[in-house]
């Protein structure tokens, strides 16, 4: 279970700190799978890495109660010197993982599909590469909740397929709060969904019924 | 809590380590080049330009303090404040904070000197100096204060300079003129009285005289070279670095 409650968010500027969030109050039970939705800087990724604990809000609490992952994106995550191998390797140990680490490392391996590249420096993956491993690592842990932000957007089809049956493996046991762009993607992996609009949350209970009033919004 | 903080330093440890010494061709031999040529350099200079010798203490080993000594100061402040820059990719994961990327590379390099410090003197000892300590305990103590001190220096320019860069390039000019004045190649009691009184301000020179005052039994140094004051300056700068880290925690994970 995750709880936000009356959640304030802002990032100071040069200019002005203009709020990104106001007053956020939501629960996302453990099992569920929800699809965050919301135009450009609407405040989606700021939304997920406060629910990861990436980040820290201004003003309100969030509270964990299950083990959750890190916001899974394309930027970041991953120094850019080291090879696939050393950057899953830090997370396994910063995850306090030192005793299955060799099995993790050959299943990120196998399940990326990376191959010799796997030993090269992420700075030469391309974004779809980058993907596959940022997925892979987070599927060699076992948590309650996923956090994915635009990160299914870039592999080819047959990852896609791959990564949503590793994920309905996991039904039941996981969670998932995810961002896209891609409506396909969203109605195949989530069952309820956010809408992120100036500010505040509306929860609805199928992925749908968020697009319609996202949509609606837009043309407006 | 704290099995957590230990898992992400060990992990940090290694992550250091490995792009430190993997780097490059041969990226470990540089690390040890680096300060030797250094030293070999200033030796130089002082057998051609000097053409003196040093009251109570032999060419080779001051050189070799000071520079060992003020490298440990510089390299573990300039490390430490580009610390969390060069690792702002990792504290995506929640576990990681910026002042541990900081505390990390400060091991690190204190680990590098030290071994550093050991080939060296033991270069030394093969060509003849005699490298045996007149008292050990204060130049273990010394060199601990020194790293305090870099470890401070980093803690606080690492907060300073990512909120405000200009802050980060200026301290990283300030270095070579401190260089200068931290009595990395003079002896403190060689300086004019009445310019003395200013370099005593800096906490480096107490560190580095200190030193050699334990390395060399008659050494001539200044009466006023005080470990106490290194301590109050260390334990000082250590504590606004950490109140640093504290205060600005949030803002410095912020992309």
């Amino acid at each position: 279970m995750i709880t936000l409650t009356d959640v304030h968010k802002r990032y100071r500027g040069h200019h002005a700190s203009r709020w990104i969030l106001q007053g956020v109050t939501l629960e996302i039970p453990t099992h569920e799978s929800v699809a965050l939705i919301g135009c450009n800087g609407a405040g989606k990724s700021t939304l997920l890495r406060l629910i990861g604990g990436t980040d820290e809000p201004n003003r309100g609490t969030v509270r964990r109660t299950c083990r959750v992952s890190w916001p899974l994106g394309l930027s970041g995550n991953f120094q850019g010197s080291l090879s696939g191998r050393q950057n899953t390797k830090f997370v396994c140990r910063i995850h306090g993982t030192n005793d299955a680490m060799q099995d993790r490392l050959e299943f990120v391996k196998a399940f990326s599909e990376l191959g010799e590249a796997y030993e090269d420096a992420v700075n030469t993956y391309s974004s779809g590469m980058r993907a596959r491993l940022a997925f892979a690592m987070s599927m060699a842990f076992d948590f309650d909740m996923y956090l994915v932000d635009e990160l299914t957007a870039v592999g080819d089809a047959a990852f896609k397929r791959k990564s949503q049956k590793a994920f309905e493996d996991k039904a039941g046991r996981a969670g998932l709060v995810m961002v896209s762009h891609s409506e396909a993607t969203l109605r195949t992996f989530c069952r309820s969904a956010i809408w992120l609009h100036e500010g505040t949350v509306r929860c609805f209970g199928t992925v749908d019924e968020a697009l319609a009033c996202y949509k609606e919004s837009i043309d407006a | 809590m704290l099995s957590i903080a230990t898992s992400v330093w060990k992990a940090l440890l290694l992550r250091e380590a490995s792009t430190r010494l993997m780097t490059g061709r041969a990226g470990w031999l540089w690390l040890v080049l680096e300060p030797a040529a250094h030293i070999v350099f200033l030796m130089m200079m002082f057998a051609v330009v000097h053409k003196r010798h040093i009251a109570g203490a032999n060419v080779e080993l001051f050189v070799l303090t000071g520079v060992l000594g003020f490298f440990l100061v510089r390299n573990v402040a300039r490390r430490g404040a580009e610390a969390i820059n060069a690792n702002s990719a990792l504290f995506a994961y929640r576990q990681v904070k910026p002042i541990d990327a900081v505390l990390v590379r400060g091991v690190l390099e204190a680990f590098l000197m030290a071994v550093i410090g050991v080939l060296l003197l033991a270069a030394c000892a093969v060509v003849g100096t005699p490298i045996a300590p007149h008292d050990p305990l204060r130049i273990a103590v010394a060199a601990w204060l020194l790293w305090g001190l870099g470890m401070g220096l980093g803690l606080t320019l690492s907060v300073t300079g990512t909120l405000v860069p200009e802050i980060g390039k200026v301290a990283a000019l300030a270095f070579t003129p401190l260089y200068f004045v931290s009595a990395v190649m003079f002896p403190i009691g060689t300086v004019a009285p009445s310019l003395r009184a200013y370099l005593l301000a800096n906490p480096i020179v107490h560190g580095l005289e200190a030193i050699r005052g334990g390395f060399f039994a008659n050494y001539h140094s200044d009466d006023r070279i005080s470990l106490t004051y290194l301590f109050f300056n260390t334990v000082v700068i250590v504590f606004a670095g950490l109140v640093l880290h504290a205060r600005y925690a949030r803002r410095l994970i912020a992309q």
